[in-house]
């Protein structure tokens, strides 16, 4: 059977940030998709888009945009990962 | 003899250190997951290491036992490189088994750096002999660690996983030269050895360099 890593919230917000990023080329940003890309429930997904709109990571629950302090968040968070799979680290 | 070259040579190897420890500590700000701790403990020990040897033939340091500090303090550097290694494997969340680990080496560090400065022919009655036995053990960490980052390039081939196996690599075959050296005296494989370790510790900076600070990099993400 596959099992799904657990992940700790950081790697959450930073998928989460990922997604909302690449699903704002969109007319409308469909929360249900973004919840199959990163595989959380929906209620925590919620849970999960409050707590980066208090953090000022994206504007507000709505219009799900990026602030430009997210978008340095999730350049920092790309470069990091990058760096760890570069040392031939592995990041659940 | 060629002291003033080993001098710079060091001191240009602690600096390199220092800047890579700059690097390192950043997946374990970001994260906050301590097994990724070891990286920067390990570069920072290894450039504590690289300094302590500049200052031991420095004719500014009297230090009589300070070949044991150094011996110490680099094998634990390679040992904590290659703990982060062996943990970072584990499909299982590791929390509380890294976090044993790491204090049971900073413990095991602590008295041993303790009896080299007390009493070092407690640890070993011969220092040359130990440094052989000490410069095999960093090897062994080395080969374990290349073997495990080039594993992780063939599970999942990319070209900008090749570089940082090759860096680990150049720095084991600069220990290997530093054995040779510590077994035969050969100044050859003793200038060798420092160049090779120059040329891995510049590898590892080039990765980091361009990892966080080239804008085509940037750009591709």
């Amino acid at each position: 059977m596959k099992t799904i890593q657990r992940r700790d919230k950081l790697k959450i917000y930073g998928d989460l940030l990922a997604a909302l990023r690449s699903e704002s080329s969109a007319e409308k940003i469909v929360l249900t998709q973004v919840q199959v890309r990163i595989k959380v429930p929906f209620d925590r997904l919620k849970t999960y888009i409050a707590e980066l709109v208090d953090l000022g990571l994206i504007k507000d629950e709505t219009s799900l945009e990026l602030t430009r302090k997210g978008k340095q968040y999730l350049g920092e968070y790309d470069r990091v990962l990058d760096f760890i799979k570069r040392m031939g680290l592995a990041y659940r | 003899m060629y002291d003033v070259e080993r001098i710079t040579i060091e001191v240009i190897s602690a600096i390199a250190c220092l800047i890579l420890v700059r690097f390192m500590i950043k997946p374990f700000r970001l994260t906050g997951e301590t097994r990724y701790l070891g990286l920067p403990l390990g570069f920072g020990f290894l450039g504590a290491s690289y300094a302590f040897s500049a200052l031991s033939f420095s004719p500014l340091f009297d230090f009589s036992n300070s070949g044991w500090v150094q011996l110490f303090v680099r094998a634990f550097a390679f040992l904590f490189l290659a703990v982060t290694y062996y943990f970072s494997k584990s499909a299982k969340s590791p929390k509380l088994l890294w976090n044993t680990t790491l204090g049971i080496l900073a413990a095991i560090f602590s008295v041993l750096i303790l009896l080299a400065i007390i009493s070092p022919e407690f640890l070993w009655p011969n220092y040359l002999q130990a440094q052989v036995f000490v410069r095999i053990f960093d090897l062994i960490c080395l080969s374990y660690i290349s073997i495990h980052a080039l594993r992780s390039h063939i599970e999942k081939p990319d070209p900008t996983t090749l570089t940082i196996p090759f860096g680990y690599i150049l720095l084991g075959i600069g220990q290997y030269s530093l054995l040779t050296w510590a077994i035969d005296a050969s100044i050859f494989a003793f200038f060798t050895g420092l160049v090779l370790r120059l040329a891995g510790l510049s590898v590892f900076l080039f990765v980091s360099y361009r990892t966080f600070y080239s804008p085509e990099e940037r750009g591709n993400r």
